[in-house]
């Protein structure tokens, strides 16, 4: 049967300062009718580069400079405009990552929708029709109603349905997906994921992949391939490649996530030495070369050839055979890594925090009296989806906002003021943050070296040569090097500003550090760089975190204790290992099943209906009831259950006892292996 | 510029993170913008033009061929020979009156577009650090005054506060500030909700601090371009407020008072005392705006 889609040694380059840079460098795969293919590989590696060349939308400044890309056994590489613009309108679609940039900000959705049809040649009657019907499937309740809304009045999750209902509407026979799920909550991507494999199944459209997550790769998609400075190093069926990697990179990407419940005591993250190579690099022989453990003479002379595994996999190296040398990493630290002092003595202390923001004269209760007690040396995860209280909680604690009169949070058992400017300057500096965005967190019109010493002397006190040596200490216990000093941020890699924007947190010798997902626009391999860094200086340095985060296999990673945050009060909160394995509030239980995992799905998905109600307003009785797929009618809408310790340590907000949520769950998991 | 659009990824471009990657690419940075700058066919027009003027003003009554204030022959003589430009009503040579017009509008012009700039800033940078009501009240207060014509205002100044040089500076500075401050405080909101801003506030920085080390820096680009772009309308202004009479005293060489005196005779077909003070003005507008062109365009990309 003819494939979808045929790419065949395709090369791109795009034009830098004059120069074509080459950024795909004979890329060739092939998708069947009703197949999905995923591409995997760090930023940088060429993977959007590819989607956009599929539909032929590259930029400006890029050009397919060799190869074929057949889609229905049509060559598009050689289309003129005319030909382009009705295959593009007919034959294939792309769902971008940002479904707010591929939406008209100023139109109404319906119009847009509209547009879509009437292009196909329906009447304006008719394309109304359509418009409608396409909502309805993709699950969208009430579609009249937005049709008649702008895309800022929808959430994330509602604009990516709304750009599939587009990208569908001309039945395409390819459908690219570029990053559809980043961005939104794990339980929203968990819908929008479900949908697309429901309509893949209605349509039979063939499907291109990308994503960053390996784990959601896994879940959608049959066949992966994992690409690599340009070229696609490793090819076969998902499960294969993901469970039994047969060439280095993959090996070391899969290495670099913490999965199958890694413990920070247990084992450091492997991470992969060295960087991608620029684009445009000329790379003759194997392009892993520089970063490969196993790299010897013959992989810097002899181009690799595609040694054929059977089954449809192949991998892209000279010494496959070789692949169980690479052996998992040494642990660097003492790996009884100290164990945080006993929860009694409490180094930070909060009691009946709430925090009520007001907005046009109603009252919005972001916070609602929240107790937590962090242990010095002890990681705190705060997880849940947006808009659940997390960062405002985090800024509570290091007095960016003030809480709301009443509660307290102490500091080794001394009350706090409630903002950062009235507090002491050993309250400021024991308390520091790590930001999610290292470009908007370090002041780009300083060094490295300027950032660092201001930090110094303002938190220390320390001044003059005193100073300037402590920096290029505290430089080197960051492992950045003496020239990154003199660099400004802009021109650091993205793992390299993360690093010196933790090394400014801490250059006071902080107690606590609050981190806001400080690896989430991180690559995995460098993600896994700065979780080692950051469990190596609470080790020496015996700092508490209070860890942000939307990734489940990084906070259980990293984290002792786990805090599940729901419309601003917390759920659950107990030790990590309990609080993943289960018997665990509902709201934790559905988060948890919302992620795809790298090693394939053990429990069904709970989807969780609706969006989250806004916190103006919430509903009476347990503020989680009309989501809760365990909601007993009579009980939970009626009284809010209190936070109670179901076991030493772990407590819960929830009416179902714990003997009936273990025995709950429990039936549930076996109903899947069944 | 089609130079940063590569699909999905913004790593693509060197992070120049390896040890090999030179420690000068700051001034790299710079000097790259300056080539491209440089490039631009508008900058090297328009600087050629402003420096012509530039030298003008500075030398003055040197290199004009002859005497910019004296009578030298017959009245309203057309260009010609002996006067490329003709004379006046006067007699006096319009060639060597215009090349040292330059100086009076060269001199009040930049300066003026300076203070304003610098008021502009700092008023900018309130209102946007501060936010609230401080900056619902003056921003108000900027806009009612923005409501107001220019040149109204500046004339109505000048002829209540005197016509001299430092009443001209002054008024045009002042006129300027509520613009400008509108950029700024546009730029710093952009800042201030960044991370690093809160970092500052985390260990305890004053306001100074963040507004004039921490922020500051990161808006000069948009303050750069303003400053440009101001000192083109501050010449309009100058050379405006000069032919309303607001300027230098009657009789001296400034090109917006020759464009005033020669006005009348435009009637009787004498069109080269106006005509060329005018295109003068019009010259030195176009020069300076075509710079802050290229410098934004380049700055802004």
């Amino acid at each position: 049967m003819q494939p979808a889609l045929d790419v065949r040694d395709l090369e791109v380059a795009y034009t830098v300062r004059g120069i074509p840079r080459a950024v795909l460098r004979g890329v060739t795969f092939e998708v069947a009718p009703g197949e999905a293919f995923g591409l995997v590989g760090e930023s940088g590696c060429g993977k959007s580069t590819t989607a956009y060349a599929a539909l032929r939308y590259l930029p400006r400044n890029g050009a397919i400079t060799a190869g074929q890309v057949l889609v229905d056994g049509k060559d598009i590489t050689g289309m003129d405009a005319e030909t382009l613009r009705r295959f593009r309108a007919r034959e294939a679609s792309m769902v971008y990552q940002d479904p707010g940039q591929a939406l008209n900000p100023s139109l109404r959705i319906g119009r847009q929708l509209i547009e879509s049809f009437t292009l196909l040649g329906q009447s304006k009657s008719e394309a109304a029709e359509s418009a409608l019907r396409a909502l309805r499937r993709v699950h969208i309740a009430a579609p009249s109603s937005v049709m008649d809304r702008y895309p800022h009045q929808l959430s994330g999750g509602m604009l990516q349905r709304v750009v599939i209902a587009m990208a569908l509407a001309c039945n395409p026979k390819l459908l690219v997906l570029d990053e559809p799920t980043t961005g939104l909550d794990a339980t929203v991507e968990a819908e929008v994921l479900e949908l697309v494999k429901e309509l893949r199944r209605e349509t039979g459209a063939a499907v291109l992949m990308i994503a960053h997550n390996l784990g959601i790769i896994r879940d959608m998609c049959e066949r992966v391939g994992v690409m690599y400075a340009g070229k696609i190093v490793e090819h076969g069926p998902a499960g294969a490649v993901f469970d039994h990697p047969q060439h280095p990179y993959t090996v070391g990407l899969l290495r670099s996530l913490p999965r199958r419940g890694a413990r920070k005591h247990q084992r450091q993250l492997a991470t992969i030495p060295g960087t991608l190579p620029l684009i445009g690099s000329i790379l003759p022989t194997c392009v892993f070369v520089d970063r490969c453990p196993l790299a010897d003479e013959t992989c810097r002379t002899v181009e690799p050839p595609i040694t054929d595994l059977g089954g449809g996999r192949w991998t892209r190296c000279h010494y496959p055979e070789r692949i169980g040398e690479l052996a998992a990493p040494e642990p660097s630290v003492d790996i009884a890594m100290l164990a945080p002092s006993a929860a009694g003595d409490g180094l930070l202390e909060l009691s009946q925090v709430s925090k009520t923001f007001r907005q046009r004269g109603a009252d919005i209760p972001a916070l609602v009296d929240v107790e937590l007690r962090l242990a010095e040396g002890e990681t705190l995860g705060l997880v849940g989806e947006s808009g659940s209280g997390k960062s405002t909680l985090a800024k509570t604690i290091l007095g960016i906002e003030s809480r709301d009169e009443g509660g307290t949070v102490a500091l080794d058992g001394k009350a706090v003021a409630g903002s950062t400017m009235a507090r002491s300057a050993d309250e400021k500096r024991a308390v520091q943050m790590v930001f999610q965005n290292p470009d908007s967190a370090l002041n780009r019109a300083w060094s490295v070296r300027r950032i660092l010493t201001r930090a110094v002397r303002k938190l220390t006190g320390v001044k003059g040569e005193a100073a300037n040596t402590r920096v290029e200490q505290l430089a080197a216990h960051l492992r950045l090097t003496p020239r990154h000093l003199d660099l400004k941020p802009r021109q650091l890699s993205g793992g390299l500003k993360q690093r010196v924007a933790i090394a400014r947190a801490f250059a006071g010798d902080p107690r606590i550090v609050v981190c806001d997902e400080p690896t989430s626009a991180l690559d995995v391999s460098v993600q896994a760089a700065i979780l080692n860094l950051l469990a190596d200086l609470q080790a020496e340095q015996r700092t508490s975190y209070v860890f942000i985060t939307h990734d489940m296999g990084v906070v259980r990673y990293l984290a002792d204790r786990i805090a599940v945050m729901y419309l601003g009060r917390i759920q659950e909160l107990g030790p990590t290992d309990e609080v993943f394995n289960g018997p665990n509030h509902p709201y934790t239980e559905a988060l948890l099943s919302a992620v795809p995992s790298v090693d394939g799905q053990t429990r069904e998905r709970i989807v969780l209906s609706g969006e989250v109600p806004t916190p103006a307003n919430p509903p009476a009785g347990c503020v989680f009831h009309p989501r809760c797929h365990r909601m007993i009618q009579g009980v939970c809408d009626v009284a809010e259950p209190p936070l109670v310790e179901v076991r030493p340590g772990h407590s819960m907000r929830c009416h179902i006892p714990i003997e009936d949520l273990a025995r709950l769950q429990q039936a549930d998991t076996l109903g899947v292996g069944a | 510029m089609t130079e940063a659009i590569i699909p999905g990824a913004a790593a693509v471009l060197p992070p120049a993170a390896d040890p090999t990657a030179p420690l000068s690419e700051r001034k790299q940075a710079r000097r790259e913008n300056w080539r491209l700058i440089r490039r631009r066919p508008g900058f090297i027009v328009g600087l050629i033009i402003s420096l012509f003027w530039v030298l003008c003003a500075i030398l003055g009554t040197h290199i004009a061929p002859k005497s910019p204030t004296k009578f030298l022959a017959k009245p309203n003589i057309s260009p010609n020979g002996a006067f490329w430009f003709g004379t006046d009503k006067l007699g006096r040579d319009i060639f060597a009156r215009v090349l040292v017009g330059a100086r009076e509008v060269l001199v009040v012009a930049p300066v003026a577009a300076l203070l304003g700039v610098i008021g502009g800033t700092l008023l900018g940078l309130l209102m946007g650090y501060k936010g609230g009501l401080v900056d619902s009240v003056l921003s108000r207060l900027v806009e009612a005054v923005l409501a107001m014509p220019t040149i109204l205002i500046a004339l109505l100044a000048v002829t209540t506060l005197g016509k001299s040089r430092f009443v001209v500076i002054c008024t045009v500075a002042a006129l300027f500030v509520p613009i400008v401050s509108r950029t700024v405080r546009a730029a710093v909101l952009a800042e201030r909700n960044l991370d690093y801003v809160t970092s500052a506030k985390l260990r305890g920085e004053s306001t100074m601090f963040i507004v004039g080390r921490e922020i500051l820096p990161n808006v000069l680009g948009p303050i750069i371009v303003e400053t440009t772009v101001r000192i083109g309308y501050a010449i309009f202004t100058v050379a405006g407020l000069a032919f309303l009479g607001a300027g230098p005293e009657q009789g001296s060489p400034d090109w917006g008072a020759q464009v005033n005196e020669a006005r009348q005779s435009l009637n009787g077909g004498i069109w080269w005392p106006t005509v060329f003070p005018a295109l003068a003005i019009a010259s030195l507008v176009i020069a300076v705006n075509l710079i802050a062109d290229s410098i934004q365009s380049v700055l802004e990309a």
